[in-house]
C-alpha cells in the first residue's frame, strides 16, 4: 500500500467534488427554490375557497380571522379554509404555489402583490364583488378615495380592507420639558427638533435597519408633503423634481442639526419602538396604534397635526392593504361570495381591538371600540383625507411599486440621506438610476 | 514462513486471492463475476443518483434557465443570453458585495479557526470542569441564529445598548456598532467568528484526539520546544482536518445569509451586503430574477474553484 492510496480510497476526488458542488449550490437553491405551499381541504359542491392571510397583528388577530373565514358557508355548499403565510419570503411562497396551481383562491398579501400577479394573468378581477357591495350598501361605506387606486383598465384588481397609514406622533411630556410648541410646518419642525435635542430626545425619529422601512416611508412622505413624489402625474419616474430636492435638503438639514438619531440607520422596528418607549423619541413618523405597539398607554404618546410644506402642501402616505382573488379557484362565484362575506365581517377585528391599521369602512371608524381612542379619531379626521399612495404624484397603483417599496434603491437612498452621506441631488440621482434599472417599462 | 513466502502472501492478499489458488482464475468466470458486480453496483447506486439529480440537477438547470432569461418567478421570459451576467459584472454593487464577501470569508474562516484551535488546545489540557466548558462553548453554534442575532442586536444597536454604554463609561466615546459602515462590517465579522468557532473547535478537537501522544514524548526527549512541537507536529498532523474545515467554512461564509441579514440587513448603505444578500435582495426585493440568479451562479462557480484548490492541498498534505 503506498502512502496516498488510503486517503484516495476514503476521500475520492469525485466524491469530494460531488459534496462540494452540493454544498456550493446552496445559493442557487436559496435564490430559486420553491416556497412551501399548503393545500386547502376538500369542499362541498362549491368547493373549498382557500384563503391565505398574513400575520397582520398579534396571533389573536389570526385566530379571529380564521374563525371568520371558517364561518363562511356559501350558497352551493362552498366552505373556506384559512392559512397563515409568514412575511419572510412571502412573494416566493405565493409565486411557487401559484405556479404549481396550489395557491390560494383569495388572499391578503403585499400592498402591490395584486398588481404583480395581475401582470402575470393570475388575478381574477373584482368587479362583480364591487357590484355586490353596491347592492348590499357596503360600497357607500368605503372611506373616500380608498377604492380608486385599485381600478385598472381591465377592472378592480383587488378590494382594500385596511389602511396602513403613516402619521406623525409625539411624546407630550418631552415637548413640555423642552418648552416648545408642536410643529405646524417645516420651520417649526426644525425648531422643535433643536429644542428636543437639548432635552436628549430626537425630533425626527426613524429607522432603516434590517427589515425596517420607516426611513423609506419618511423620505417619500416628506417628498409628498411638499407636493412631490417618486412619479409624475403620468406615472413616470420623476425623482429629480424641485419639490423632492427641496424636501431632501430639508431632511439633510435635520440630520446636520442632530435632529435625526445618528444610529437610526441601523434601527430595526423593535429598536425604534424601544426609542419611543424609553423617551428618546420626541416626534416622528409611525403607524396607527403606536402606544399599544411600544407598550406605553399612559396617554403621553399622541398623534400630531399634519404639517405644511413650504408651499402650503399637506400630505402623508398610506398603504391600502387589500384582498385579491386568483384565477385558480374551485369556483369564481364562491371566491366572490367569500370576499363579500369576509368584508362584511371585518368589523369584528376592530371590535376586538386586534388591528394596528385603519379600517376602510366609515361604519367601523364610528364604532365605540374604535372611536373611543382620540388618536384614532384624529387620524381618520385629519390624516386620512390627505393621504396619498406611493404612486404619487400619480394616482394608480401598479406592479412597479413593489420594487420601489422595500427595494434596494429606496433603501440605499434613505440610508444615504439619514447618514448625510450625499447631497440631495446626488442621492436623488442615484435613487433614480437604481429604480430605472429595476422598474419594468 | 520464509521471507519470500511472506511477501508473496501479502501480494496475494492485496490482490484478494485465496491461499493455494493459482492466481489465474478462469477468464470467463472472472468476467461473469465482474459483470454481475457492475450490475449490482449500478442498481444499488441508481436511487441515490436519481435523488441527487432531482435535488441538485433540476434546480441548477432551472437556475441556468432563469439566469439567461428576463423573466420572473412565475414566467421564464425571453432568452437574453449572457446579458444578466454582463449586467451584474458591470455593476459597482456587485463588486462592492464581492469585496465584502471576500473579507467576511477570510475573517470568518481564519478567525474562527484561530479561536477554535486555541480552545481545542486548551480543552486538551486538564482544566477544571472541562466537559462543562465544552458544552458551553458549543452554544453559539447550537443556538438558532435568529435568537443570537437578536441578542447581538440588543447588545450593540443603540447608543444606550450594553456595549456602547460600556465604552462610554470607559471614556472611549459611544461607538455606533451597526450604524457606522466600518464598525458594522467589523461587528458582522466578529459575530460570524463567534457563531462559527465551535464548529472549528470540534473539527480540531477530533483531529487532535487521533494524534498519538508518544510523538510529543519523543519530541520532548529530542529537546523540541513547545512551539516547535506545535508547528512541527500538531499543525502537520491536523493539516488534513484543517483544510477540510477551511473548505466547509468557506462555503458556510460565502453562503451565509442569516448572520448578515438579521443583524444589519446588508446596511448601512450596503456596507455589509454580501453576494448572497445581494442575490436575495435582487430577486425578492427588486424582483429582478435573472440578474439575481446570475449572481448566485457566479458564486457557485467561484466556490467550486476555491474548493478544488483546497482539495489539492488536502491531497498534498495526505501524501506528505
Amino acid at each position: 500500500m503506498n502512502a496516498s492510496s488510503e486517503p484516495r480510497r476514503s476521500f475520492s476526488r469525485r466524491g469530494f467534488l460531488g459534496l462540494t458542488a452540493a454544498a456550493a449550490s446552496v445559493p442557487l437553491l436559496a435564490a430559486c427554490g420553491g416556497g412551501s405551499a399548503s393545500q386547502g381541504g376538500g369542499g362541498g359542491a362549491g368547493g373549498t375557497v382557500k384563503f391565505w392571510d398574513m400575520p397582520w397583528a398579534t396571533p389573536a388577530y389570526n385566530d379571529a380571522a380564521k374563525s371568520i373565514a371558517e364561518g363562511f358557508s356559501g350558497a352551493n355548499g362552498s366552505k373556506a379554509s384559512y392559512q397563515i403565510i409568514q412575511w419572510n419570503n412571502f412573494y416566493q411562497t405565493f409565486s411557487s404555489a401559484i405556479a404549481s396551481k396550489t395557491g390560494p383562491a383569495v388572499s391578503t398579501g403585499g400592498g402591490f402583490q395584486a398588481f404583480q400577479f395581475e401582470q402575470q394573468g393570475q388575478i381574477a378581477y373584482a368587479d362583480k364583488v364591487i357590484d355586490k357591495l353596491k347592492a348590499n350598501g357596503q360600497f357607500d361605506d368605503f372611506l373616500p378615495g380608498v377604492l380608486d387606486p385599485f381600478k385598472s383598465d381591465k377592472g378592480y384588481v383587488a378590494v382594500p380592507w385596511q389602511l396602513d397609514m403613516r402619521v406623525f406622533w409625539y411624546r407630550k411630556s418631552l415637548f413640555e420639558k423642552a418648552n416648545v410648541a408642536l410643529p405646524t410646518d417645516w420651520p417649526s419642525l426644525l425648531e422643535a427638533g433643536k429644542a428636543l435635542k437639548k432635552v436628549g430626545a430626537f425630533g425626527f425619529t426613524t429607522g432603516a435597519g434590517a427589515g425596517n422601512n420607516y426611513a423609506n416611508h419618511s423620505m417619500i412622505m416628506m417628498m409628498v408633503n411638499n407636493g412631490g413624489g417618486v412619479f409624475n402625474k403620468d406615472g413616470e419616474l420623476d425623482l429629480l423634481n424641485d419639490r423632492n430636492v427641496e424636501a431632501m435638503e430639508f431632511v439633510l438639514e435635520l440630520v446636520s442639526n442632530g435632529i435625526v438619531d445618528p444610529a437610526a440607520v441601523s434601527y430595526t422596528t423593535d429598536n425604534m419602538s424601544a426609542q419611543w418607549k424609553d423617551g428618546k423619541a420626541g416626534y416622528g413618523l409611525f403607524q396607527v396604534n403606536v402606544p399599544q405597539r411600544v407598550g406605553d398607554t399612559s396617554g403621553d404618546l399622541l398623534v400630531a397635526d399634519p404639517i405644511k410644506g413650504p408651499h402650503g402642501d399637506k400630505a402623508t402616505i398610506v398603504f391600502p392593504n387589500n384582498i385579491m382573488m386568483y384565477t385558480n379557484t374551485p369556483s369564481q362565484d364562491a371566491s366572490e361570495e367569500f370576499l363579500v362575506y369576509y368584508l362584511g365581517q371585518l368589523k369584528q377585528l376592530w371590535q376586538k381591538k386586534l388591528m394596528s391599521a385603519l379600517p376602510v369602512f366609515k361604519s367601523i371608524t364610528e364604532m365605540p371600540e374604535f372611536a373611543d381612542d382620540p388618536n384614532n379619531v384624529k387620524i381618520v379626521k385629519d390624516w386620512q383625507p390627505i393621504a396619498k399612495t406611493f404612486a404619487s404624484q400619480g394616482s394608480k397603483l401598479n406592479a412597479n411599486l413593489a420594487a420601489l417599496d422595500g427595494g434596494q434603491a429606496l433603501n440605499q437612498f434613505s440610508q444615504t440621506i439619514i447618514t448625510g452621506k450625499a447631497d440631495a441631488k446626488t442621492a436623488l440621482q442615484t435613487f433614480q438610476s437604481g429604480l430605472e434599472s429595476v422598474l419594468k417599462k | 514462513m520464509s521471507s519470500t513466502t511472506a511477501q508473496s502472501g501479502l501480494a496475494r492478499a492485496r490482490r484478494g486471492l485465496a491461499p493455494g489458488g493459482s492466481g489465474a482464475a478462469p477468464g470467463k468466470r472472472k468476467s461473469k463475476l465482474s459483470a454481475q458486480a457492475t450490475r449490482t453496483f449500478f442498481w444499488l447506486l441508481l436511487p441515490s443518483v436519481v435523488l441527487l439529480v432531482l435535488i441538485h440537477g433540476y434546480p441548477l438547470i432551472y437556475a441556468a434557465v432563469q439566469a439567461t432569461h428576463d423573466g420572473d418567478l412565475l414566467q421564464t421570459g425571453n432568452f437574453v443570453g449572457v446579458q444578466n451576467f454582463s449586467t451584474v459584472l458591470s455593476s459597482p454593487a456587485f463588486w462592492k458585495a464581492a469585496q465584502f464577501t471576500l473579507w467576511f470569508t477570510i475573517v470568518g474562516v481564519f478567525g474562527s479557526w484561530l479561536v477554535g484551535l486555541g480552545l481545542a488546545l486548551l480543552l486538551r489540557t486538564k482544566i477544571p470542569a472541562g466537559n462543562t466548558f465544552k458544552v458551553l462553548l458549543l452554544l453559539p453554534w447550537v443556538v438558532p441564529i435568529v435568537v443570537s442575532s437578536t441578542a447581538w442586536n440588543w447588545l450593540v444597536a443603540t447608543p444606550d445598548s450594553l456595549i456602547p454604554a460600556l465604552f462610554r463609561n470607559l471614556g472611549l466615546g459611544t461607538p455606533l456598532f451597526l450604524a457606522d459602515p466600518t464598525l458594522a462590517s467589523i461587528t458582522v465579522m466578529v459575530f460570524k467568528v463567534w457563531v462559527s468557532f465551535p464548529f472549528m473547535m470540534m473539527m480540531i478537537s477530533a483531529a487532535l484526539a487521533s494524534v498519538d501522544t508518544t510523538v510529543y514524548e519523543a519530541a520532548s526527549m529530542d529537546g523540541a520546544s513547545r512551539w516547535q512541537q506545535f508547528t512541527q507536529i500538531t499543525l502537520p498532523l491536523i493539516a488534513r482536518s484543517t483544510y477540510i474545515s477551511w473548505i466547509l467554512m468557506t462555503i458556510f461564509c460565502v453562503n451565509d445569509f442569516p448572520t448578515i441579514y438579521l443583524l444589519t440587513g446588508g446596511g448601512p448603505v450596503n456596507a455589509t451586503t454580501s453576494l448572497v444578500v445581494l442575490a436575495y435582495r435582487t430577486v425578492f426585493q427588486d424582483f429582478a430574477t435573472g440578474p439575481g440568479v446570475a449572481i448566485a451562479f457566479l458564486m457557485t462557480m467561484t466556490l467550486v474553484v476555491i474548493s478544488v484548490i483546497l482539495y489539492r492541498q488536502i491531497r498534498k498534505s495526505s501524501v506528505e
